[in-house]
């Protein structure tokens, strides 16, 4: 069976958009199992709440706001990462349950359960003798 | 890693770290893909597993604290290993894959795994029985108390 995940940047395959601040982009693992797409986001420091993941007409799109950290009491000797939102989207081609997706945070990663329809699924055939 | 104070402090929304870092990534993306892709002496999955990911790191002082936060996500707290030695902090641990995850196939990949250490040579000393490290969503957050000697001392200007 081929499976076509296909990952759009930033700003998605729809119109372009505009948006204010600073955004970044997750790195993403995705597998397939059997019975399911697993997609895997590292989203450190995100909460639970602010985390929306949405699934529609074959596009999964995730995106979640991070607050920013610096106060003014503070003095800064090494700033290594950014922290603010995060945006991405993903063209799905495999015929995916949308009724039953659910997604977990744990850890500072997301893990969002894509389960495939009844109709994706691979499917033994029995033989019967006649 | 010795530390030097930042001039500016960067401002939040200066977006300058945006089209860097995502040009980084998908730098990386492309060499783990070419090398896994060739044969592999390196590992199983092909790269170069000593080229362990670094996570990113983020220092910050108060008149009283060391602030040291550092991007971890996907560990457990008891993976995660915080001393300080000779002056410096060091964090290491391991950011395990899945077993399952290994098995099946992957259909893309840009997280990285494997064991990573940092050192950082603190700014100023610290009172090492007073340290406090949480993780919290995927963040390390490690207090450091400065110690008394490293504190500012006020010295009082007397008038003859």
């Amino acid at each position: 069976m081929t499976t076509d995940v296909n990952t759009t940047q930033t700003a998605g395959n729809d119109a372009e958009r505009t948006r204010t601040g600073q955004w970044f982009r997750p790195p993403v693992d995705i597998v397939e199992r059997a019975d399911e797409l697993l997609l895997v986001a590292d989203l450190p420091g995100a909460s639970k709440e602010s985390i929306d993941v949405d699934f529609n007409d074959g596009q999964l799109t995730i995106e979640g706001t991070v607050p920013g950290r610096y106060d003014d009491k503070m003095n800064v000797l090494l700033a290594e990462y950014g922290v603010g939102n995060f945006h991405r989207v993903f063209r799905v081609s495999e015929q995916i349950d949308s009724a039953r997706i659910h997604a977990e945070y744990t850890n500072g990663v997301l893990t969002v359960h894509l389960p495939k329809a009844e109709a994706a699924k691979p499917r033994k055939i029995q033989v019967q003798a006649m | 890693m010795t530390l030097i104070p930042w001039k500016q402090r960067r401002p939040e929304s200066a977006g300058q770290l945006l089209p860097a870092s995502g040009f980084r990534t998908e730098m990386d993306r492309l060499f783990d893909s070419f090398f896994s892709d060739a044969p592999s002496v390196w590992g199983e999955r092909g790269g170069w597993p000593s080229l362990a990911w670094q996570p990113a790191m983020d220092v910050e002082e108060t008149d009283k604290h060391v602030l040291v936060r550092a991007e971890i996500p996907g560990v457990k707290a008891d993976d995660l290993d915080v001393s300080i030695q000779h002056g410096a902090l060091v964090i290491s641990g391991e950011k395990k894959e899945s077993e399952e995850r290994k098995e099946s196939g992957y259909l893309y990949q840009e997280r990285r795994y494997g064991s990573f250490r940092r050192e950082i040579t603190l700014p100023t000393a610290v009172d090492e029985q007073n340290v406090k490290a949480e993780y919290k969503d995927g963040v390390l957050h490690v207090t450091l108390e400065k110690s008394q000697e490293a504190l500012p001392k006020k010295i009082q200007v007397t008038a003859k």
